[in-house]
């Protein structure tokens, strides 16, 4: 179970060490559900820290998107660890990153929080309208239970998890050097059913679908900005010369952006939802990632996300690869 | 160098090969008309002198610094052209190809179209060439010496004649001796000639050759590097045998416990050997070698109270202590030249070579009929008292060959001849037999091949139209079922001995040396030579040649052929001593390269590693090619996520205006 006063303690005992920077965690935010990122470089800083189901956002992104300032001259770059708390999702960010070499394994501190699945804040929202104090979750069992204002309010997980989560088949993280507290059991299946709902139409209806959602899109690419595996320096999709996506918000470019973006995410995205999460206009992008990541799994046998010493399946080659997808 | 772009069209007629079908006085009107172009011409054979000299002397008038030929793919006259600009003194990389023969004149017939087309092509070439940049080509020094892999006829042929040019030869060789399959065969069609008269004396050049470091019983395990410098690992494996204390006495083989218990790969498993064995009496090195997948004390740590090879070897060469050894040395050139494998005919379960004693296939023949054979060259079947005198003979040619049922389309090219000369054979130890040969069709094509067969047909053997459906028994003999084509009659021949001539195969651990050295294989599964006909034992990688029957089937004289040919490909690479790489390689932009090493794990050739670089202060990990070992690929400039490699002379800026212009691209 979740032990606020453990998560708290090695926090401070992580900080107080001389070769970590920092650690990242999550904090309670200002209003509503929200629960801000957290950067305790202090052992003081980690009071502040906390975890429960409203704990979404995905800390991974934080390993890559710090940004690094100039050194001056003269001074020497902070090459200490630095502590990341993740949830099962979360850890398999870090996994892909150790693959992509985006980060070595000694330059980071992961201190796991196997997770009973966490909200959507927008089915929350829906539910209790209108909370601005800050408010507070916990497991119970199989239920949310919420602290609200006018009380606690208990919710089966069923009707305020997203869809990530009801299908999670890695609560626990993968990789860690501390665990914080007892793994929970698995309940996701591997059987695709989101994914083959949309594989059922007919390929005019699902253009029809995705035409509906992506001329919604705003083109905000806070799906791309919170991704843990959108970490390039200058994204191919921001050059201007070649000019491969147009910056015009319009089917064309939209179709064109989301679709090189999820090609870029096949072999590679590790299912933490989080750019469904942060779209403002509701795109389901998961539904795209995760038709890639079964065709992956099925053809060539590879999960992203699980094996710090995999090879990256976009630079593998096997010789008896089925090709048979190849027109 | 990059001043303000002049370019030169010329536009090749081909003889008609392009004129026929393109209005080249049109394609070359249109494009003097193009942005930049300062001149267009047309002439009927650009790659000639005269054609080559046009371009030279605008180059000089005019002051061209750039130039587009329209004409063939650059396959072959790329180079030429680019000689052609360095002899007017300017980069030879301001050359850009327009291919409008095989991607215009030749597969197309409406001379309105293909013209257009013609047009479009060549602006796309005038927008790239425009944008083209000078390069540099870079040199790099030879390794004065060449591996062989493979010591058969191909192999050994190949090796003697590098070795005897002066350079150093390795050589290695799977099996414990040189010799391959050339070494089981008895006589040679059409001559006769005694295949080991011939070849013996050839193996043993190669071992006391002063220039050739003979490596049997090894295999190379690694070959890194590039053209003029592999790098080579070879394990050699455990013999138990101390090669400096053997003298190849025999007493061991003849001690053995397993003496004449194992099936003798050199007799194709008519005769049998010791565990402890020498391959055939005149293996070169004549050293012995233990089975160690055979060998009692190898495999159950225990024979008897003590090894009897360990009892008898006055020299006391056998050591069951010894390991595998590790050789390690540079070469500039490699010859692929590991044979072949022949075909299981197992795999043609109709003719019963699994279930009957006296089906044979055309190598257990060649053992049978050998008089270095384990009969000593008497053609008797059965053991004891059932042994008998086949008088009946039937040969069933093409099976594994030109047979789409298992897998194999190409004619094996040896099975025609070597089925005649063992019948031949056959007739003269056993005259009064009856032998009649099954066929498809009789390829006698080469020097003294047809010659040969008329002889065989003279000397009374029947040669019968017909592919065979099935093989059994019935009353104690093989009945062969067949149509005879020519007749249309169905036949049931008694017979007492059935020969299959089985074809040629890839061998089966052919995958092994395309891992090493990046080879492809052929529709047939065959290493595939660089060109069919004007590179026929180059191969895609530069300094890696083929020769032999890995190559694809071949008779003993095309395999020395293309050995001869191997080795004066790879001397002609080690006497000059520099090799100019690849100039059009990849370049990795280190102010946006991610780091994620994708690249390195995607180039085929281990061009790319990972370097520390200071950005802004903060050490970084970003990619870097090897400009030396690059092959121009563009392999890892697909595989990059963030588009931080660009190819020289194909960077997106480049290629993308080319595209525009056919009009894909806005």
């Amino acid at each position: 179970m979740v032990d606020l006063e453990k998560l708290r303690q090695t926090a401070k005992d992580i900080v107080s060490r001389d070769d970590v920077k920092h650690i990242i965690g999550w904090k309670q935010g200002t209003y509503g559900f929200r629960v801000e990122p957290h950067f305790a470089a202090e052992p003081d800083e980690a009071d502040a820290l906390t975890f429960s189901p409203l704990c979404t956002n995905n800390l991974a992104t934080y390993l890559t998107l710090a940004e690094k300032l100039p050194v001056p001259r003269g001074e020497e770059p902070d090459t200490r660890k630095v502590a990341l708390m993740v949830k099962g999702c979360d850890s398999r960010a870090v996994v892909q990153l150790l693959v992509e070499q985006g980060l070595t394994r000694e330059g980071v501190y992961v201190v796991g929080c196997p997770c009973s699945g966490v909200v959507d804040v927008k089915k929350v929202e829906k539910m209790f309208p209108d909370i601005l104090e800050p408010a507070q979750a916990y497991w119970k069992n199989d239920q949310i239970v919420f602290q609200l204002p006018d009380g606690e309010k208990e919710v089966s997980r069923e009707e305020v998890l997203p869809q990530k989560c009801l299908l999670c088949r890695y609560p626990n993280p993968v990789i860690y050097d501390e665990l914080l507290w007892d793994e929970v059991k698995a309940w996701g299946s591997e059987d695709y059913e989101d994914v083959k709902e949309l594989e059922a139409k007919s390929p005019e209806e699902r253009w029809d679908f995705w035409k509906d959602k992506f001329s919604s899109c705003l083109r905000c690419y806070s799906c791309r900005n919170v991704c843990p595996m959108c970490y390039c320096e200058d994204c191919v999709l921001d050059r201007l010369n070649p000019t491969w996506t147009f910056r015009s918000v319009n089917l064309s470019e939209n179709t064109s952006y989301h679709l090189a973006r999820a090609f870029h995410l096949a072999g590679r995205c590790i299912e933490c939802g989080e750019c469904e999460r942060v779209c403002p206009v509701d795109i389901p992008l998961m539904k795209l990632n995760r038709k890639l990541y079964k065709e992956v799994v099925e053809r060539f046998d590879y999960e992203p996300g699980i094996d710090p010493e995999a090879t990256p399946l976009q630079a593998s080659y096997r010789p008896d690869d089925e090709e048979d997808f190849i027109l | 160098m990059n001043s303000k772009p002049k370019i030169g069209v010329y536009i090749c007629h081909c003889g008609i090969n392009v004129a026929k079908t393109v209005d080249v006085d049109e394609v070359t009107e249109f494009s003097s008309q193009l942005p930049y172009v300062k001149l267009a011409r047309n002439y009927s054979y650009m790659c000639s002198d005269p054609g080559q000299n046009l371009i030279k002397d605008d180059i000089a008038n005019e002051g061209l610094n750039r130039v587009v030929v329209a004409s063939c793919s650059p396959r072959m006259h790329e180079p030429t052209f680019r000689k052609t600009l360095i002899e007017a003194g300017i980069n030879p990389f301001f050359l850009e190809m327009a291919n409008i023969r095989e991607h215009c004149s030749w597969v197309h017939q409406d001379k309105e179209e293909a013209t257009e087309k013609a047009k479009k092509l060549v602006a796309a070439s005038v927008s790239k060439a425009r944008l083209l940049e000078p390069l540099e080509e870079k040199e790099v020094e030879v390794e004065p010496a060449s591996l062989v892999i493979g010591g058969g006829i191909a192999g050994i042929q190949a090796a003697l004649d590098i070795a005897n040019a002066g350079f150093k030869v390795y050589m290695v060789e799977k099996t414990p001796s040189i010799g391959g399959k050339m070494a089981q065969l008895d006589k040679t069609f059409p001559t006769l000639d005694c295949s080991a008269c011939i070849l013996t004396p050839k193996m043993v050049d190669v071992d006391a050759h002063p220039n050739i470091e003979l490596l049997t019983y090894s295999q190379v395990e690694e070959i890194s590097g590039y053209v003029g410098n592999f790098d080579v690992k070879v394990r050699k494996k455990a013999r138990y045998v101390d090669m400096e204390k053997c003298t190849g006495c025999g007493l061991c083989a003849e001690e053995c416990r397993l003496a004449d218990r194992i099936p003798s790969e050199f007799d194709a498993g008519v005769g049998k050997r010791s565990g402890i064995y020498l391959p055939f009496p005149q293996a070169v090195p004549a050293k012995f070698t233990i089975d160690p997948e055979r060998c009692l004390f190898l495999t159950r740590g225990k024979c008897g109270k003590s090894p009897k090879c360990v009892d008898v070897c006055t020299a006391e060469a056998i050591d069951f202590e010894q390991k595998d050894e590790f050789v390690e040395f540079k070469v500039g050139a490699v010859i692929v030249a590991t044979g072949y494998d022949v075909f299981d005919a197992s795999r043609k379960p109709e003719y019963g070579y699994d279930n009957y004693d006296n089906v044979l296939t055309g190598l257990e023949m060649e053992r049978l009929v050998s008089a270095s054979g384990p009969t000593g060259g008497s053609i008797a079947l059965g053991e004891g008292e059932e042994a008998y005198v086949p008088k009946d003979i039937a040969f069933i040619k093409c099976v594994g060959s030109r047979d789409e049922s298992v897998g194999n389309e190409y004619c094996s090219r040896v099975c025609c001849m070597y089925t005649a000369k063992l019948a031949h054979l056959v007739k003269e130890k056993i005259p009064e037999a009856n032998v009649r040969i099954y066929y498809m069709d009789v390829r006698a094509f080469g020097k003294g091949f047809e010659e040969f067969y008329d002889r065989v047909r003279r000397e009374g053997i029947r040669y019968i139209r017909g592919n065979p459906s099935e093989i059994f028994k019935r009353n104690g003999r093989l009945v062969v079922k067949v149509e005879d084509t020519l007749t249309a009659t169905p036949l049931e021949d008694e017979v007492d001995l059935v020969v299959l001539a089985v074809g040629l195969e890839p061998r089966k651990d052919s995958r092994e040396i395309i891992d090493l050295l990046r080879l492809s294989q052929s529709g047939d599964r065959f290493y595939l030579e660089a060109h069919p006909k004007l590179a026929p034992v180059d191969t895609a990688t530069d300094g890696v040649f083929v020769a032999g029957c890995a190559q694809g089937p071949k008779d003993i004289p095309d395999s020395v052929a293309q050995a001869k040919g191997a080795a004066s490909s790879a001397l002609g690479l080690l006497a000059s001593g520099r090799v100019k790489v690849e100039a059009q390689v990849s370049v990795v932009d280190e102010a946006t390269c991610r780091g994620c090493a994708y690249c390195v794990e995607i180039c085929p050739y281990g061009a790319i590693e990972m370097v520390n670089v200071n950005r802004m202060g903060h050490e970084v990990q970003v990619a870097q090619v090897n400009e030396v070992l690059c092959k121009g690929c563009g392999a890892c400039v697909a595989g990059c996520f963030s588009g931080s490699i660009q190819q020289r002379s194909f960077k997106d800026r480049q290629i993308l205006p080319q595209i525009a212009v056919l009009g894909v691209l806005r």
